[in-house]
Protein backbone atom coordinates (compact mmCIF):
# COMPACT_ATOMS: atom_id res chain seq x y z
CA UNK A 1 0.00 0.00 0.00
CA UNK A 2 1.09 3.54 -0.52
CA UNK A 3 2.84 2.95 -3.81
CA UNK A 4 2.19 5.51 -6.52
CA UNK A 5 1.84 3.27 -9.52
CA UNK A 6 1.18 3.54 -13.20
CA UNK A 7 -2.15 4.99 -14.07
CA UNK A 8 -3.68 2.33 -16.25
CA UNK A 9 -2.84 -0.71 -14.20
CA UNK A 10 -5.78 -1.36 -11.92
CA UNK A 11 -8.53 -3.85 -11.14
CA UNK A 12 -11.15 -1.48 -9.83
CA UNK A 13 -11.90 2.17 -10.41
CA UNK A 14 -13.93 3.91 -7.71
CA UNK A 15 -15.24 7.44 -7.81
CA UNK A 16 -15.13 9.15 -4.43
CA UNK A 17 -16.41 12.67 -3.75
CA UNK A 18 -15.23 15.21 -1.20
CA UNK A 19 -17.98 17.38 0.22
CA UNK A 20 -18.38 19.81 3.07
CA UNK A 21 -18.48 23.53 3.80
CA UNK A 22 -16.16 26.06 2.26
CA UNK A 23 -12.71 26.20 3.83
CA UNK A 24 -12.78 22.92 5.78
CA UNK A 25 -9.74 21.60 3.90
CA UNK A 26 -11.16 19.36 1.18
CA UNK A 27 -8.55 20.33 -1.40
CA UNK A 28 -5.66 19.82 0.97
CA UNK A 29 -6.98 16.40 1.97
CA UNK A 30 -7.03 15.52 -1.71
CA UNK A 31 -3.52 16.80 -2.40
CA UNK A 32 -2.18 15.13 0.75
CA UNK A 33 -3.58 11.76 -0.26
CA UNK A 34 -2.82 11.86 -3.99
CA UNK A 35 0.47 13.80 -4.06
CA UNK A 36 1.53 13.93 -0.44
CA UNK A 37 1.41 17.71 -0.64
CA UNK A 38 -0.08 20.38 1.59
CA UNK A 39 -0.29 24.08 0.87
CA UNK A 40 -0.74 26.78 3.47
CA UNK A 41 -1.43 29.21 0.66
CA UNK A 42 -4.14 27.31 -1.19
CA UNK A 43 -6.91 29.27 -2.88
CA UNK A 44 -10.61 28.58 -2.79
CA UNK A 45 -11.61 25.89 -5.27
CA UNK A 46 -13.50 27.01 -8.34
CA UNK A 47 -15.54 24.53 -10.32
CA UNK A 48 -14.51 20.89 -10.02
CA UNK A 49 -11.23 19.04 -9.91
CA UNK A 50 -10.22 15.46 -9.43
CA UNK A 51 -7.08 13.47 -8.82
CA UNK A 52 -6.33 9.76 -8.74
CA UNK A 53 -4.26 7.37 -6.75
CA UNK A 54 -4.09 3.60 -6.69
CA UNK A 55 -3.79 1.48 -3.59
CA UNK A 56 -3.76 -2.24 -2.86
CA UNK A 57 -6.69 -3.92 -1.19
CA UNK A 58 -6.17 -7.65 -0.68
CA UNK A 59 -4.42 -8.66 -3.87
CA UNK A 60 -6.26 -6.14 -6.00
CA UNK A 61 -5.27 -2.72 -7.27
CA UNK A 62 -7.94 -0.17 -6.50
CA UNK A 63 -7.72 3.12 -8.33
CA UNK A 64 -9.48 5.97 -6.60
CA UNK A 65 -10.72 8.88 -8.63
CA UNK A 66 -11.35 11.56 -6.04
CA UNK A 67 -13.47 14.59 -6.89
CA UNK A 68 -13.22 17.94 -5.20
CA UNK A 69 -15.43 20.97 -5.66
CA UNK A 70 -16.21 24.43 -4.33
CA UNK A 71 -18.04 24.39 -1.01
CA UNK A 72 -20.20 27.42 -1.67
CA UNK A 73 -23.90 26.69 -1.74
CA UNK A 74 -24.49 28.18 -5.15
CA UNK A 75 -22.09 25.80 -6.84
CA UNK A 76 -24.74 23.18 -6.13
CA UNK A 77 -25.93 23.78 -9.69
CA UNK A 78 -23.39 21.19 -10.77
CA UNK A 79 -24.44 18.80 -8.04
CA UNK A 80 -25.94 15.98 -10.04
CA UNK A 81 -22.98 15.76 -12.40
CA UNK A 82 -20.63 15.85 -9.45
CA UNK A 83 -22.29 12.99 -7.60
CA UNK A 84 -22.99 10.84 -10.66
CA UNK A 85 -21.36 7.46 -10.28
CA UNK A 86 -19.89 8.16 -6.86
CA UNK A 87 -19.48 5.05 -4.70
CA UNK A 88 -17.79 6.74 -1.77
CA UNK A 89 -17.84 10.10 -0.03
CA UNK A 90 -15.75 11.92 2.53
CA UNK A 91 -17.99 14.43 4.28
CA UNK A 92 -15.58 16.92 5.76
CA UNK A 93 -16.04 19.47 8.53
CA UNK A 94 -13.55 21.66 10.36
CA UNK A 95 -13.12 20.71 14.03
CA UNK A 96 -12.38 24.36 14.85
CA UNK A 97 -15.58 25.76 13.31
CA UNK A 98 -18.73 24.33 14.85
CA UNK A 99 -20.97 25.69 12.11
CA UNK A 100 -19.29 23.41 9.58
CA UNK A 101 -20.27 20.45 11.76
CA UNK A 102 -23.83 21.72 12.05
CA UNK A 103 -24.05 21.77 8.27
CA UNK A 104 -22.99 18.13 7.98
CA UNK A 105 -26.63 17.10 8.23
CA UNK A 106 -27.50 19.16 5.19
CA UNK A 107 -24.62 17.72 3.21
CA UNK A 108 -25.63 14.23 4.18
CA UNK A 109 -29.14 14.81 2.94
CA UNK A 110 -27.89 16.12 -0.38
CA UNK A 111 -25.52 13.21 -0.71
CA UNK A 112 -28.24 10.65 -0.04
CA UNK A 113 -30.61 12.41 -2.41
CA UNK A 114 -28.14 12.12 -5.26
CA UNK A 115 -26.36 8.83 -4.78
CA UNK A 116 -27.04 5.12 -4.45
CA UNK A 117 -27.96 3.84 -1.01
CA UNK A 118 -24.90 1.57 -0.99
CA UNK A 119 -22.52 4.53 -1.05
CA UNK A 120 -19.80 4.38 1.59
CA UNK A 121 -19.71 7.56 3.65
CA UNK A 122 -17.07 8.71 6.08
CA UNK A 123 -17.50 11.73 8.31
CA UNK A 124 -14.13 13.48 8.52
CA UNK A 125 -13.22 16.06 11.16
CA UNK A 126 -10.27 17.87 9.61
CA UNK A 127 -7.72 20.31 11.11
CA UNK A 128 -7.33 18.12 14.18
CA UNK A 129 -3.84 19.61 14.62
CA UNK A 130 -5.39 22.86 15.86
CA UNK A 131 -5.95 21.46 19.33
CA UNK A 132 -6.25 24.78 21.12
CA UNK A 133 -9.01 25.92 18.74
CA UNK A 134 -11.15 22.80 18.81
CA UNK A 135 -14.88 23.55 18.77
CA UNK A 136 -16.32 20.10 17.99
CA UNK A 137 -15.65 17.23 20.39
CA UNK A 138 -14.70 13.81 19.10
CA UNK A 139 -17.57 12.31 21.11
CA UNK A 140 -20.21 14.52 19.47
CA UNK A 141 -18.98 13.67 16.02
CA UNK A 142 -18.69 9.98 16.82
CA UNK A 143 -22.24 9.91 18.17
CA UNK A 144 -23.49 11.64 15.06
CA UNK A 145 -21.68 9.18 12.80
CA UNK A 146 -23.14 6.23 14.70
CA UNK A 147 -26.61 7.66 14.49
CA UNK A 148 -26.27 8.28 10.76
CA UNK A 149 -24.51 5.01 10.10
CA UNK A 150 -21.38 6.49 8.60
CA UNK A 151 -17.73 5.87 9.31
CA UNK A 152 -15.84 8.53 11.22
CA UNK A 153 -12.27 9.74 11.55
CA UNK A 154 -10.46 12.89 12.62
CA UNK A 155 -7.68 14.01 10.31
CA UNK A 156 -5.06 16.65 9.80
CA UNK A 157 -4.04 17.26 6.22
CA UNK A 158 -1.29 19.53 7.53
CA UNK A 159 0.27 16.94 9.83
CA UNK A 160 -0.65 14.09 7.52
CA UNK A 161 -2.59 12.55 10.37
CA UNK A 162 -5.10 9.84 9.43
CA UNK A 163 -5.47 11.08 5.85
CA UNK A 164 -4.13 7.85 4.44
CA UNK A 165 -6.31 5.88 6.85
CA UNK A 166 -9.48 7.75 6.00
CA UNK A 167 -9.21 7.26 2.26
CA UNK A 168 -7.96 3.70 2.55
CA UNK A 169 -10.81 2.79 4.86
CA UNK A 170 -13.41 4.19 2.48
CA UNK A 171 -11.84 2.47 -0.51
CA UNK A 172 -11.58 -0.84 1.33
CA UNK A 173 -15.21 -0.65 2.37
CA UNK A 174 -16.28 0.09 -1.20
CA UNK A 175 -14.21 -2.88 -2.32
CA UNK A 176 -16.00 -5.07 0.22
CA UNK A 177 -19.40 -3.91 -1.03
CA UNK A 178 -18.45 -4.44 -4.64
CA UNK A 179 -16.82 -7.84 -4.24
CA UNK A 180 -19.76 -9.02 -2.14
CA UNK A 181 -22.06 -7.88 -4.93
CA UNK A 182 -19.94 -9.66 -7.49
CA UNK A 183 -20.13 -12.79 -5.40
CA UNK A 184 -23.90 -12.56 -5.14
CA UNK A 185 -24.12 -12.13 -8.87
CA UNK A 186 -21.84 -15.10 -9.31
CA UNK A 187 -24.16 -17.24 -7.19
CA UNK A 188 -27.16 -16.37 -9.24
CA UNK A 189 -26.83 -17.79 -12.76
CA UNK A 190 -29.79 -15.75 -13.98
CA UNK A 191 -27.94 -12.56 -13.26
CA UNK A 192 -24.81 -13.57 -15.11
CA UNK A 193 -25.48 -12.14 -18.57
CA UNK A 194 -25.94 -8.72 -17.11
CA UNK A 195 -22.30 -8.45 -16.32
CA UNK A 196 -21.46 -5.38 -14.36
CA UNK A 197 -24.12 -5.55 -11.71
CA UNK A 198 -22.57 -3.11 -9.36
CA UNK A 199 -25.40 -1.04 -8.10
CA UNK A 200 -23.27 1.26 -6.06
CA UNK A 201 -22.91 3.53 -9.04
CA UNK A 202 -23.24 3.69 -12.76
CA UNK A 203 -20.71 5.81 -14.58
CA UNK A 204 -17.18 5.69 -13.44
CA UNK A 205 -17.07 2.82 -11.07
CA UNK A 206 -16.71 -0.45 -12.84
CA UNK A 207 -14.86 -3.64 -12.50
CA UNK A 208 -12.19 -3.76 -15.08
CA UNK A 209 -11.14 -7.37 -15.20
CA UNK A 210 -13.57 -9.03 -12.89
CA UNK A 211 -16.63 -8.27 -14.97
CA UNK A 212 -18.12 -11.56 -16.07
CA UNK A 213 -19.07 -10.54 -19.56
CA UNK A 214 -15.69 -9.30 -20.64
CA UNK A 215 -14.61 -10.85 -23.89
CA UNK B 1 14.10 54.04 -16.19
CA UNK B 2 14.42 50.28 -16.04
CA UNK B 3 16.87 47.85 -17.48
CA UNK B 4 15.93 45.57 -20.34
CA UNK B 5 14.18 42.39 -19.36
CA UNK B 6 13.55 43.26 -15.75
CA UNK B 7 11.10 40.77 -14.28
CA UNK B 8 8.00 42.35 -12.80
CA UNK B 9 7.90 40.10 -9.75
CA UNK B 10 9.49 42.80 -7.60
CA UNK B 11 6.36 44.90 -7.97
CA UNK B 12 4.24 42.19 -6.43
CA UNK B 13 6.48 40.95 -3.64
CA UNK B 14 6.03 37.39 -2.44
CA UNK B 15 6.36 36.53 1.25
CA UNK B 16 9.82 35.04 1.80
CA UNK B 17 8.45 31.87 3.40
CA UNK B 18 6.48 31.02 0.26
CA UNK B 19 9.02 29.18 -1.81
CA UNK B 20 7.10 27.36 -4.51
CA UNK B 21 5.38 30.34 -6.11
CA UNK B 22 5.81 30.26 -9.90
CA UNK B 23 7.86 33.12 -11.26
CA UNK B 24 6.12 35.48 -13.65
CA UNK B 25 7.14 35.00 -17.26
CA UNK B 26 6.39 38.65 -17.89
CA UNK B 27 9.42 40.87 -18.31
CA UNK B 28 9.57 44.62 -18.60
CA UNK B 29 11.31 45.34 -21.90
CA UNK B 30 12.36 48.83 -22.91
CA UNK B 31 10.87 49.74 -26.28
CA UNK B 32 8.30 46.94 -26.09
CA UNK B 33 6.46 47.32 -22.82
CA UNK B 34 4.10 50.27 -22.64
CA UNK B 35 5.97 52.79 -20.49
CA UNK B 36 4.61 55.70 -18.48
CA UNK B 37 6.16 58.14 -20.94
CA UNK B 38 4.72 56.42 -24.00
CA UNK B 39 1.32 56.25 -22.31
CA UNK B 40 1.32 59.96 -21.59
CA UNK B 41 2.13 60.85 -25.18
CA UNK B 42 -1.01 58.99 -26.31
CA UNK B 43 -3.16 61.77 -24.78
CA UNK B 44 -4.03 65.04 -26.48
CA UNK B 45 -3.69 68.24 -24.41
CA UNK B 46 -7.40 68.02 -23.49
CA UNK B 47 -7.08 64.40 -22.55
CA UNK B 48 -8.42 62.49 -25.55
CA UNK B 49 -6.71 59.13 -25.62
CA UNK B 50 -5.55 57.55 -28.84
CA UNK B 51 -5.99 54.07 -27.46
CA UNK B 52 -5.31 52.35 -30.76
CA UNK B 53 -1.74 53.64 -30.53
CA UNK B 54 -1.17 51.82 -27.27
CA UNK B 55 -3.03 48.55 -27.88
CA UNK B 56 -0.50 46.83 -30.08
CA UNK B 57 2.25 47.70 -27.64
CA UNK B 58 0.21 46.37 -24.75
CA UNK B 59 -0.45 43.22 -26.69
CA UNK B 60 3.21 42.67 -27.56
CA UNK B 61 5.02 43.93 -24.51
CA UNK B 62 2.52 44.36 -21.72
CA UNK B 63 2.06 47.36 -19.43
CA UNK B 64 4.65 48.71 -17.05
CA UNK B 65 3.47 47.97 -13.50
CA UNK B 66 3.65 51.64 -12.51
CA UNK B 67 0.78 52.59 -14.84
CA UNK B 68 -1.24 49.40 -14.89
CA UNK B 69 -4.08 50.80 -12.80
CA UNK B 70 -4.83 53.76 -15.02
CA UNK B 71 -4.41 51.75 -18.23
CA UNK B 72 -6.76 49.05 -16.99
CA UNK B 73 -9.40 51.66 -16.27
CA UNK B 74 -9.51 52.33 -19.99
CA UNK B 75 -9.17 48.72 -21.07
CA UNK B 76 -12.06 47.70 -18.85
CA UNK B 77 -14.18 50.54 -20.14
CA UNK B 78 -14.46 52.67 -17.02
CA UNK B 79 -13.77 55.70 -19.16
CA UNK B 80 -14.37 56.62 -22.76
CA UNK B 81 -11.03 57.29 -24.47
CA UNK B 82 -12.70 60.19 -26.28
CA UNK B 83 -13.50 61.99 -23.02
CA UNK B 84 -11.38 64.83 -21.66
CA UNK B 85 -9.33 65.00 -18.47
CA UNK B 86 -12.01 67.21 -16.91
CA UNK B 87 -14.89 64.95 -17.86
CA UNK B 88 -13.12 61.95 -16.43
CA UNK B 89 -12.29 63.74 -13.23
CA UNK B 90 -15.94 64.66 -12.78
CA UNK B 91 -17.03 61.14 -13.51
CA UNK B 92 -14.47 59.78 -11.08
CA UNK B 93 -15.78 62.03 -8.32
CA UNK B 94 -19.38 61.07 -9.07
CA UNK B 95 -18.50 57.39 -8.94
CA UNK B 96 -16.59 57.76 -5.71
CA UNK B 97 -19.61 59.45 -4.18
CA UNK B 98 -21.89 56.70 -5.45
CA UNK B 99 -19.65 54.00 -4.01
CA UNK B 100 -19.48 55.81 -0.69
CA UNK B 101 -23.28 55.94 -0.63
CA UNK B 102 -23.65 52.20 -1.29
CA UNK B 103 -21.03 51.40 1.27
CA UNK B 104 -22.88 53.52 3.79
CA UNK B 105 -26.08 51.58 3.07
CA UNK B 106 -24.24 48.34 3.73
CA UNK B 107 -22.61 49.61 6.84
CA UNK B 108 -25.95 50.75 8.25
CA UNK B 109 -27.25 47.20 7.98
CA UNK B 110 -24.03 45.51 8.98
CA UNK B 111 -21.48 47.86 10.57
CA UNK B 112 -18.51 45.56 9.96
CA UNK B 113 -18.50 46.95 6.41
CA UNK B 114 -16.09 49.85 6.38
CA UNK B 115 -14.81 49.12 9.87
CA UNK B 116 -11.44 47.75 8.78
CA UNK B 117 -12.51 44.28 9.86
CA UNK B 118 -14.21 41.39 8.08
CA UNK B 119 -16.04 38.23 9.05
CA UNK B 120 -15.57 34.54 8.23
CA UNK B 121 -18.30 33.05 10.41
CA UNK B 122 -21.95 33.12 9.37
CA UNK B 123 -23.98 35.91 10.96
CA UNK B 124 -27.24 34.35 9.95
CA UNK B 125 -28.19 30.78 9.10
CA UNK B 126 -31.03 29.23 7.21
CA UNK B 127 -32.90 26.72 9.32
CA UNK B 128 -34.37 25.18 6.28
CA UNK B 129 -32.18 24.73 3.22
CA UNK B 130 -33.41 26.67 0.25
CA UNK B 131 -35.87 28.87 2.04
CA UNK B 132 -34.85 32.28 3.17
CA UNK B 133 -38.08 33.53 4.65
CA UNK B 134 -37.65 35.81 7.57
CA UNK B 135 -38.99 33.21 9.99
CA UNK B 136 -36.71 30.44 8.77
CA UNK B 137 -33.48 32.18 9.60
CA UNK B 138 -31.56 32.35 12.80
CA UNK B 139 -29.34 35.23 13.73
CA UNK B 140 -25.98 34.06 15.02
CA UNK B 141 -24.41 37.44 15.62
CA UNK B 142 -25.26 40.25 17.99
CA UNK B 143 -25.40 42.74 15.14
CA UNK B 144 -28.03 40.74 13.31
CA UNK B 145 -29.97 39.98 16.50
CA UNK B 146 -30.16 43.70 17.04
CA UNK B 147 -31.23 44.13 13.43
CA UNK B 148 -34.00 41.53 13.62
CA UNK B 149 -35.31 42.96 16.89
CA UNK B 150 -36.35 46.02 14.92
CA UNK B 151 -38.57 43.98 12.63
CA UNK B 152 -38.48 41.23 10.00
CA UNK B 153 -35.60 41.41 7.57
CA UNK B 154 -36.04 42.16 3.93
CA UNK B 155 -35.36 39.22 1.60
CA UNK B 156 -32.58 41.14 -0.13
CA UNK B 157 -30.95 41.82 3.22
CA UNK B 158 -31.15 38.15 4.21
CA UNK B 159 -29.58 36.97 0.96
CA UNK B 160 -26.80 39.50 1.37
CA UNK B 161 -26.10 38.63 5.01
CA UNK B 162 -25.90 34.97 4.03
CA UNK B 163 -22.98 35.64 1.68
CA UNK B 164 -20.81 37.83 3.91
CA UNK B 165 -18.94 35.04 5.70
CA UNK B 166 -18.33 33.25 2.41
CA UNK B 167 -16.65 36.38 1.08
CA UNK B 168 -14.51 36.44 4.23
CA UNK B 169 -13.54 32.77 3.89
CA UNK B 170 -12.29 33.46 0.38
CA UNK B 171 -10.69 36.83 1.08
CA UNK B 172 -8.29 35.26 3.56
CA UNK B 173 -7.33 32.69 0.91
CA UNK B 174 -6.82 35.18 -1.95
CA UNK B 175 -3.27 35.69 -3.24
CA UNK B 176 -1.98 35.00 0.22
CA UNK B 177 1.55 34.41 -0.98
CA UNK B 178 1.82 38.16 -1.52
CA UNK B 179 3.28 40.59 1.00
CA UNK B 180 0.46 42.94 0.01
CA UNK B 181 -2.08 40.88 1.95
CA UNK B 182 -0.01 40.75 5.12
CA UNK B 183 -1.52 44.15 5.64
CA UNK B 184 -4.94 43.48 7.18
CA UNK B 185 -6.27 46.73 5.74
CA UNK B 186 -5.98 45.27 2.27
CA UNK B 187 -7.93 42.19 3.31
CA UNK B 188 -10.77 44.30 4.64
CA UNK B 189 -10.65 46.45 1.51
CA UNK B 190 -11.15 43.34 -0.59
CA UNK B 191 -13.94 42.20 1.69
CA UNK B 192 -15.65 45.61 1.59
CA UNK B 193 -15.61 45.84 -2.19
CA UNK B 194 -17.00 42.33 -2.64
CA UNK B 195 -19.64 42.93 0.03
CA UNK B 196 -20.77 46.17 -1.61
CA UNK B 197 -20.80 44.49 -5.00
CA UNK B 198 -22.96 41.67 -3.68
CA UNK B 199 -25.31 44.31 -2.30
CA UNK B 200 -25.79 46.18 -5.58
CA UNK B 201 -25.78 43.19 -7.94
CA UNK B 202 -28.29 40.81 -6.42
CA UNK B 203 -28.30 38.61 -9.54
CA UNK B 204 -24.68 37.67 -9.14
CA UNK B 205 -24.19 38.43 -5.47
CA UNK B 206 -20.99 36.69 -4.52
CA UNK B 207 -19.66 33.61 -6.22
CA UNK B 208 -16.41 31.82 -5.33
CA UNK B 209 -13.68 32.98 -7.67
CA UNK B 210 -14.74 36.62 -7.62
CA UNK B 211 -12.22 37.42 -4.91
CA UNK B 212 -9.44 36.34 -7.28
CA UNK B 213 -10.78 38.65 -9.97
CA UNK B 214 -11.11 41.58 -7.60
CA UNK B 215 -7.69 41.22 -6.02
CA UNK B 216 -5.62 42.75 -8.87
CA UNK B 217 -7.87 45.82 -8.90
CA UNK B 218 -7.08 46.53 -5.28
CA UNK B 219 -3.39 46.10 -5.87
CA UNK B 220 -3.33 48.32 -8.93
CA UNK B 221 -5.66 51.11 -7.85
CA UNK B 222 -4.99 52.85 -4.61
CA UNK B 223 -8.45 54.32 -4.15
CA UNK B 224 -10.98 51.74 -2.99
CA UNK B 225 -13.84 53.28 -4.96
CA UNK B 226 -11.78 53.31 -8.17
CA UNK B 227 -10.90 49.66 -7.60
CA UNK B 228 -14.57 48.89 -7.06
CA UNK B 229 -15.57 50.45 -10.37
CA UNK B 230 -12.88 48.57 -12.26
CA UNK B 231 -14.16 45.37 -10.72
CA UNK B 232 -17.73 46.32 -11.56
CA UNK B 233 -16.76 46.86 -15.21
CA UNK B 234 -14.93 43.57 -15.28
CA UNK B 235 -17.94 41.71 -13.90
CA UNK B 236 -20.19 43.40 -16.41
CA UNK B 237 -17.94 42.36 -19.26
CA UNK B 238 -17.57 38.82 -18.01
CA UNK B 239 -21.32 38.56 -17.88
CA UNK B 240 -21.73 39.87 -21.38
CA UNK B 241 -19.04 37.65 -22.81
CA UNK B 242 -20.27 34.59 -21.05
CA UNK B 243 -23.80 35.07 -22.26
CA UNK B 244 -22.71 36.09 -25.71
CA UNK B 245 -20.39 33.18 -26.11
CA UNK B 246 -22.53 30.44 -24.71
CA UNK B 247 -26.29 30.62 -25.19
CA UNK B 248 -26.68 27.54 -22.99
CA UNK B 249 -25.23 29.50 -20.16
CA UNK B 250 -27.89 32.06 -20.74
CA UNK B 251 -30.58 29.38 -20.50
CA UNK B 252 -28.99 28.02 -17.37
CA UNK B 253 -28.86 31.46 -15.88
CA UNK B 254 -32.49 32.09 -16.63
CA UNK B 255 -33.51 28.67 -15.36
CA UNK B 256 -31.60 28.75 -12.10
CA UNK B 257 -32.80 32.25 -11.55
CA UNK B 258 -36.46 31.39 -11.79
CA UNK B 259 -36.00 28.14 -9.88
CA UNK B 260 -34.09 29.49 -6.93
CA UNK B 261 -35.69 32.85 -6.73
CA UNK B 262 -39.33 33.17 -7.59
CA UNK B 263 -39.31 36.85 -6.83
CA UNK B 264 -41.11 39.18 -9.16
CA UNK B 265 -39.08 40.98 -11.74
CA UNK B 266 -36.92 38.05 -12.74
CA UNK B 267 -38.29 38.39 -16.26
CA UNK B 268 -37.14 41.97 -16.45
CA UNK B 269 -33.74 40.93 -15.24
CA UNK B 270 -33.36 38.27 -17.90
CA UNK B 271 -34.31 40.85 -20.46
CA UNK B 272 -31.65 43.22 -19.30
CA UNK B 273 -29.07 40.46 -19.61
CA UNK B 274 -30.23 39.74 -23.12
CA UNK B 275 -29.79 43.41 -23.81
CA UNK B 276 -26.18 43.26 -22.67
CA UNK B 277 -25.62 40.48 -25.15
CA UNK B 278 -27.01 42.53 -27.97
CA UNK B 279 -25.00 45.54 -26.93
CA UNK B 280 -21.83 43.55 -26.94
CA UNK B 281 -22.63 42.03 -30.30
CA UNK B 282 -23.01 45.46 -31.84
CA UNK B 283 -19.91 46.65 -30.13
CA UNK B 284 -17.98 43.83 -31.70
CA UNK B 285 -19.25 44.57 -35.18
CA UNK B 286 -18.61 48.28 -34.87
CA UNK B 287 -15.18 47.52 -33.59
CA UNK B 288 -14.24 46.77 -37.19
CA UNK B 289 -14.06 50.39 -38.22
CA UNK B 290 -13.33 52.19 -34.98
CA UNK B 291 -10.58 52.13 -32.43
CA UNK B 292 -12.86 50.74 -29.72
CA UNK B 293 -11.13 48.37 -27.31
CA UNK B 294 -11.30 44.79 -28.51
CA UNK B 295 -13.44 42.35 -26.54
CA UNK B 296 -10.52 40.00 -26.62
CA UNK B 297 -11.61 37.66 -23.82
CA UNK B 298 -14.16 35.73 -25.78
CA UNK B 299 -11.65 35.13 -28.54
CA UNK B 300 -9.10 34.16 -25.96
CA UNK B 301 -11.35 31.39 -24.72
CA UNK B 302 -12.07 30.37 -28.29
CA UNK B 303 -8.39 30.23 -29.19
CA UNK B 304 -7.57 28.12 -26.16
CA UNK B 305 -10.39 25.72 -26.95
CA UNK B 306 -9.31 25.60 -30.58
CA UNK B 307 -5.80 24.84 -29.51
CA UNK B 308 -7.01 21.97 -27.35
CA UNK B 309 -9.77 20.76 -29.63
CA UNK B 310 -7.75 17.90 -31.13
CA UNK B 311 -6.84 16.69 -27.66
CA UNK B 312 -10.39 17.09 -26.43
CA UNK B 313 -11.86 15.28 -29.40
CA UNK B 314 -9.44 12.37 -29.41
CA UNK B 315 -8.65 11.85 -25.73
CA UNK B 316 -11.81 12.82 -23.91
CA UNK B 317 -14.09 9.87 -23.45
CA UNK B 318 -16.23 11.39 -20.75
CA UNK B 319 -16.80 14.35 -18.53
CA UNK B 320 -13.92 13.39 -16.28
CA UNK B 321 -11.45 13.55 -19.17
CA UNK B 322 -12.73 16.95 -20.20
CA UNK B 323 -12.40 18.21 -16.63
CA UNK B 324 -8.89 16.84 -16.46
CA UNK B 325 -7.73 18.35 -19.76
CA UNK B 326 -9.17 21.77 -18.91
CA UNK B 327 -7.84 21.75 -15.37
CA UNK B 328 -4.37 20.77 -16.56
CA UNK B 329 -4.26 24.04 -18.47
CA UNK B 330 -4.70 26.04 -15.28
CA UNK B 331 -1.47 27.84 -14.56
CA UNK B 332 0.19 26.41 -17.67
CA UNK B 333 -1.33 28.63 -20.29
CA UNK B 334 1.07 30.24 -22.76
CA UNK B 335 -0.44 33.71 -22.50
CA UNK B 336 1.36 35.10 -25.52
CA UNK B 337 0.34 32.25 -27.76
CA UNK B 338 -3.23 32.40 -26.53
CA UNK B 339 -3.35 36.16 -27.17
CA UNK B 340 -2.02 35.96 -30.71
CA UNK B 341 -4.43 33.11 -31.42
CA UNK B 342 -7.23 35.26 -30.08
CA UNK B 343 -6.24 38.19 -32.30
CA UNK B 344 -6.27 35.93 -35.36
CA UNK B 345 -9.73 34.63 -34.53
CA UNK B 346 -10.92 38.14 -33.90
CA UNK B 347 -9.73 39.27 -37.32
CA UNK B 348 -11.49 36.34 -38.89
CA UNK B 349 -14.65 37.13 -37.00
CA UNK B 350 -14.66 40.77 -38.06
CA UNK B 351 -14.25 39.75 -41.69
CA UNK B 352 -17.27 37.47 -41.45
CA UNK B 353 -19.32 39.96 -39.47
CA UNK B 354 -18.69 42.60 -42.10
CA UNK B 355 -19.94 40.37 -44.87
CA UNK B 356 -23.23 39.54 -43.21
Amino acid sequence: MGAYRADEDYDYLFKVVLIGDSGVGKSNLLSRFTRNEFSLESKSTIGVEFATRSIHVDDKVVKAQIWDTAGQERYRAITSAYYRGAVGALLVYDVTRHVTFENVERWLKELRDHTDSNIVIMLVGNKADLRHLRAVTTEDAKAFAERENTFFMETSALESLNVENAFTEVLTQIYRVVSRKALEVGDDPAALPKGQTINVGDDVSAMKKVGCCSA
Amino acid sequence: MWSTGEPADSYYAVRPECTDVPKSRFKIRAGKTLSARKWQTAFSPEGHLDIGKTLSRIQRGGIHPSIRGEVWEFLLGCYDPRSTFDEREQMRQRRRTQYARWKEECSEIFPVVGSGRYITAPVITEDDAGSSDADAIAATSEIVKELTSRGPLDKKVIQWLLTLHQIGLDVVRTDRTLVFYENKENLSKLWDILAVYAWIDTDVGYCQGMSDLCSPMIMLLEDEADAFWCFERLMRRLMMWALEYDPDLFDMYEESDSASDKAEGSKGRAKSIRHYGKFERENMKNGAGTEAPLPISVFLVASVLKDKSAKLLTEARGLDDVVKILNDMTGNLDAKKACSGAMKLHKKYLKKAKKT
